[in-house]
């Protein structure tokens, strides 16, 4: 998919810049840095690559993804913050991570220079969801953390609850 | 006791009205944009952006029973202890806020660990607004565990 619209922040001079991708769920925007980002796919396109994971035990984590021989987990963006019923309909593909993220739309990539260190007094799950604030365009957009969709603690677990129900797949392969 | 110290901004949160040293406020803003975005922390409403900086707003009506109004709203920022730093916040108040001079008094009877004392004004008692003292009871412990984790 190509990100058209890119809008190029001003920045402040000795200071790098950073390419985001703006994405957004429900009403809110978010922004994720574009180097975190493989691949950005529409939801139409996963059948057959898609399987559903049955009482995972992460609400966030339905279904898996192959994805260039690998199987990645795919993270509803919506559960993840807890935000009302939206409608996914692109998928982002986490650079080297076995996570997918479903979100509602693109935005625009854009070029931020300056990030804001998330204010000490926010102390609950946002510190893992997001790793600074931007300002852009009037508005303050949270830089998620790629790493705090699912931890390593998580991945460890659904690799489990896989492994536990392959030997039975195969055995009821075999029967039949 | 300075004759700062003796300053003090009359101000209504919620439907309460306090005394806040005058020293201890770092600005009286205006009703600029909150900005709103997902987390789990109680008693913040977002953030507002002030002078380059992003600003928490922390929002005590909650603490008081108070309803929330958008009427003539703005921002009280000041630097309060958390855990073992400094961070500004920004508190939603409404109505006027005067300019008063007073002595700060310590009441008889003990009342919450947020009200230091209190000022006479014009014969009536006003409660003096202990925001450090307010903060730290309603981010009991997590302030410090969070700082932790923050430095490393």
């Amino acid at each position: 998919m190509s990100l058209a619209n890119s809008e190029t922040a001003k920045s402040r001079p000795g200071r790098p810049s950073e390419q985001v991708i703006l994405f957004s769920v429900g009403n809110h925007s978010f922004a994720i840095a574009a180097e975190a980002v493989q691949e950005i796919r529409s939801t139409d396109s996963l059948s057959g690559t898609a399987t559903e994971i049955e009482n995972s035990g992460i609400e966030k984590v339905q279904h898996t993804l192959k994805h260039a021989r690998h199987s990645l987990y795919v993270v509803n963006a919506r559960v993840h913050f807890g935000l009302p019923a939206s409608r996914p309909t692109l998928v982002m593909i986490l650079r080297g991570m076995r996570v997918a993220v479903l979100v509602d739309r693109i935005e625009r990539m854009a070029e931020v220079s300056f990030l804001h260190r998330l204010p000490c007094a926010f102390i609950g799950r946002e510190r893992n969801w997001y790793r600074a604030l931007a300002y852009m365009g009037d508005r303050v957009i949270p830089v998620v953390h790629a790493g705090g969709f699912l931890d390593e603690e998580e991945i460890q677990y659904l690799d489990s609850i896989a492994a536990a129900r392959q030997p039975a797949e195969l055995e009821g392969a075999v029967h039949e | 006791m300075s004759a700062f110290a003796r300053s003090f901004v009359l101000l209504h949160i919620g439907e309460r009205r306090f005394a806040f040293p005058a020293g201890l406020v770092t600005e009286l803003a205006p009703a600029v944009r909150l900005h709103r975005f997902p987390h789990t922390s109680s008693h913040l409403l977002g953030a507002i952006m002030r002078r380059g900086k992003i600003v928490p707003v922390y929002d005590p009506r909650s603490v008081f029973g108070a309803k929330r109004s958008s009427a003539n709203l703005f921002y009280l920022l000041s630097e309060c202890n958390f855990g073992a730093a400094t961070e500004l916040f920004a508190v939603p108040i409404n109505g006027e806020s005067v300019l008063v001079s007073g002595e700060l008094q310590s009441s008889e009877i003990a009342g919450p660990e947020y009200v230091s004392g209190f000022i006479a004004v014009a014969d009536e008692r006003v409660d003096v607004l202990d925001l450090n003292a307010l903060i730290a009871s309603t981010f009991p412990q997590e302030a410090d565990s969070t700082l932790a984790r923050v430095r490393g």
